[in-house]
């Protein structure tokens, strides 16, 4: 009987996850299968989150367990990897603020809910972002901020995305610890939020809708 | 409108009291990057010159008409490195940020697993002096004790405004929780990973920082005569933990700290950021007067002040984003919100959420401060 690793991770068991998924992959069981088990078991901890379970802190511990058994998988995952991508979604934390903790935690979520992340980090300038959204097409781009200094450059690549004419094909999510709903005003954000699962959960229902899949 | 019959000191000591002062006391916690913008000064002059930062904190005072007492904003980046209040990396304006972006915490896993076991036999403060410090900053033996030196000039000078102006600091006294410092230096999700996983080092350090936080709180403030100590934590609270991590890797040595210095009559004030609503309850379980909750904005102040009304003071929380982004009368209409709803009947400092942010609009935190000081007086 082979490991549950949905369960393994959903109980937080690094080191048996890992372990589970290390042997089960190298008896050539399907990788795809494998990353399907690691998913299902993170969807049931950002259920267990939703529901008042757990905290931040299992998010943040599952996230983990989730990059390093992706590593493990990495090699097995090369020749088959699927393209059944949710969406496409381009993070920033914008000129201003170099803080990335948050930004990160919402990269990993969305990785596992199979979005294809462009994550250009830290203290970014605006016209980085439209050149991104130029190359990739997101679906959605993020801003993150901790710290009011990033507020201006948040406001001024959403203003370029519009002149450049890119903002209705896509939506703009802020996020971060000093982030309100005025300030999703200010910049003609589509959604804000402090709380990274719900970021994701929005972005999943904007990408649902606009491709129509379940 | 009706005249003020208290000083700052009295009126602040009223609200930890949990009497109704005149009005409610007013603080802002104008640290040295806000002072910079709000004085038209570059970021790259604050975080060099520590005579720059007491101009820039006194400009914006007087300017704005004064407040009550006020937070002691007298360093520059380097020396929160220096002295151990930040013992992190950090990126400086002028040096490696631009002239104009405020200092930042560049947060990285620089304590590691084994290092507990080194605290707890040492203590935080023999650690940092000794190995912690030289991994994070490039700072020599010698820079380091100029730097020293220039936070007690910075100190002596803020100390000199003050008297000016016959307010005084509103603590002296101040130091992240253990369980903070921790996170901090080890950073976020490490350090989270070692709760989960391997939690006694963390426990052995937690209780050897503990006791040394409280002797050297207790002599700094027996030094400063200000019966305040300022003790910062972000990440404890019910938006991170869950209530049994939170009982067991927090509450209990902050209970001890509170109570510890409450028995030689100080007040610990608590800065807490992010969501701490889950926790608001656990504080109820202190002594009466023992301690002031600052909120950020995210915690519902309103909710906080149901549960504690009657037993502890609350400080807060006009936020950082409206301070940047928002208008006079919008902060207005929520600082007498606040004045009705938390301060009604007393135990209330007006105050701003976490810190009043980089890119406040000076005309934001005037209308802050105004409210603050004439709502009550003139509503007879």
């Amino acid at each position: 009987m082979p490991s549950d690793i949905a369960d393994l991770i959903v109980k937080l068991e690094r080191e048996q996850v890992l372990e589970a998924v290390g042997e089960r992959a190298a008896a050539k069981e399907d990788p795809l299968v494998l990353l399907e088990e690691c998913r299902q078991g993170m969807l049931k901890v950002g259920q267990r989150f939703q529901d008042g379970d757990y905290y931040l802190a299992e998010l943040m511990i599952s996230g983990e367990i989730f990059k390093e058994a992706m590593e493990v998988l990495e090699p097995y995952l090369e020749d088959v990897r699927g393209s059944e991508r949710i969406g496409t979604v381009v993070l920033a934390t914008m000129h201003g603020d170099i803080h990335d903790l948050g930004k990160n935690i919402v990269a990993t979520l969305l990785r596992v809910h199979n979005f294809e992340v462009h994550d250009l980090g830290v203290n970014v300038e605006p016209e980085a972002v439209v050149e991104k959204v130029k190359e990739v097409a997101p679906d959605i781009v993020g801003f993150s901020s901790l710290i009011t200094t990033s507020f201006e450059s948040t406001r001024r690549a959403a203003e370029l995305l519009e002149q450049e004419g890119l903002r209705d094909q896509l939506k703009i999510v802020v996020g971060g610890g000093v982030t309100t709903p005025e300030f999703g005003e200010y910049v003609g954000a589509d959604f804000q939020t402090l709380d990274a699962s719900v970021g994701v959960t929005y972005c999943l229902e904007a990408c649902t809708a606009t491709t129509g899949e379940a | 409108m009706a005249q003020e019959s208290m000083t700052a000191d009295e009126r602040v000591w009223s609200a930890l009291r949990l009497e109704k002062p005149d009005r409610v006391p007013v603080i802002p916690t104008l640290l040295p990057e806000p002072a910079a913008g709000l004085a038209g000064v570059p970021q790259a002059k604050v975080a060099s010159d520590n005579q720059a930062v007491v101009q820039a904190v006194f400009d914006v005072y007087d300017r704005i008409g004064g407040w009550d007492n006020i937070y002691p904003a007298t360093y520059k980046p380097i020396q929160l490195q220096a002295a151990g209040v930040f013992p992190m990396k950090m990126r400086i304006p002028g040096v490696d940020l631009d002239d104009q972006t405020p200092f930042q915490l560049d947060e990285q896993e620089v304590l590691k697993p084994e290092d507990f076991e080194k605290i707890a036999e040492m203590g935080f403060d023999a650690f940092f002096e000794e190995d912690f410090l030289w991994r994070v900053s490039d700072l020599t033996p010698e820079t380091r004790a100029e730097e020293m030196t220039k936070i007690m000039v910075g100190g002596g000078m803020f100390l000199g405004e003050c008297a000016k102006r016959e307010i005084k600091p509103l603590f002296l006294a101040n130091g992240l929780h253990p369980f903070f410092l921790l996170s901090l230096t080890r950073s976020m999700i490490p350090f989270t990973q070692d709760v989960f996983y391997k939690p006694e080092p963390v426990e052995r350090a937690l209780r050897r920082m503990t006791t040394d936080l409280i002797e050297k709180q207790l002599r700094i403030v027996k030094q400063t005569g200000i019966d305040i100590f300022m003790c910062s934590e972000e990440r404890a609270g019910g938006f991170f933990f869950s209530p049994a991590h939170f009982e067991r890797f927090w509450w209990p040595y902050t209970q001890e700290i509170v109570e510890t210095l409450w028995a030689e009559g100080i007040v610990t004030l608590f800065h807490l950021d992010t969501d701490w609503i889950k926790n608001i309850p656990y504080f109820k379980k202190l002594p009466k007067g023992s301690a002031v909750l600052e909120l950020d904005s995210t915690t519902d102040i309103f909710a906080a002040k149901e549960m504690l009304r009657g037993h502890l003071c609350l400080k807060g929380d006009v936020s950082a984003a409206s301070l940047s982004i928002g208008n006079p009368e919008d902060i207005a209409a929520y600082c007498k919100r606040l004045i009705d709803g938390v301060g009604g009947d007393g135990g209330f400092i007006l105050g701003t959420g976490c810190s009043v942010p980089p890119d406040a609009k000076f005309e934001n935190l005037r209308a802050m401060i105004e409210t603050g000081k004439t709502y009550e007086l003139t509503r007879g």
